[in-house]
């Protein structure tokens, strides 16, 4: 039985091989990638760490150099462009 | 549509929204455009035309078509990055030397 403040189901259990056999080894999982908001597409070029990495990393890593980027994929904002050319 | 001195929209890439005009069409793919992008070769399926044409020989020059685009009302976008401004000298104040105090000593008693 592992002890109670190990049980809980946010943490990670993973089974490292070792010269001796295997050994149990618990790790906090990552929060998940972030997606478009237009089509819900994964977003490539936007980094997903737990909060303190998140803080401590420069701005470039954690969006792509674009308008809208780290928000809407790249289709998307083409679509969105051109739209508000067509509309203006 | 696309031909020398038409005004186009970027709509790819980190000048995404910004306005130019082509300076030269290369072939039926590519186009060199100026403006408030960089000079530059370009594929026209990252082009928004608009209804606009300037008056601009085929090669002018980047003055040439900021000069043109003036007219529309568009500003050529600053892109040097900002001098280092010079920070004033830090000015330490000058350690005042503490008067110093005898220690005073307890003797043991026997």
């Amino acid at each position: 039985m592992p002890r109670p403040n190990k049980r809980s189901r946010t943490l990670r259990r993973i089974f490292r091989k070792t010269p001796s056999g295997t050994r149990l080894v618990y790790s906090k999982r990552k929060p998940s990638k972030a997606i478009c908001s237009g089509c819900g597409d994964v977003l490539p070029g936007v980094m997903n760490e737990r909060p303190y990495k998140m803080r401590t990393a420069a701005k470039s890593k954690k969006r792509p150099e674009r308008p809208y980027g780290g928000n809407l994929c790249s289709k998307c904002m083409r679509e969105k462009i051109r739209e508000s050319i067509r509309n203006a | 549509m696309l031909e020398v001195g038409r005004v186009c929209v970027k709509v790819a890439g980190r000048e995404a929204g910004r306005k130019c005009v082509i300076a030269e069409v290369v072939d039926h793919n590519f186009v060199i455009i100026d403006g408030q992008v960089k000079r530059r070769k370009c594929n026209i399926a990252h082009l928004e035309p608009l209804s606009q044409i300037l008056k601009i020989k085929k090669g002018a020059s980047r003055e040439e078509i900021l000069k043109e685009l003036q007219t529309l009302g568009v500003k050529a976008v600053e892109t040097k990055p900002k001098g280092k401004k010079e920070k004033p000298a830090k000015q330490r104040k000058a350690k005042e030397e503490k008067p110093k105090t005898e220690k005073k000593t307890i003797s043991k008693k026997k």
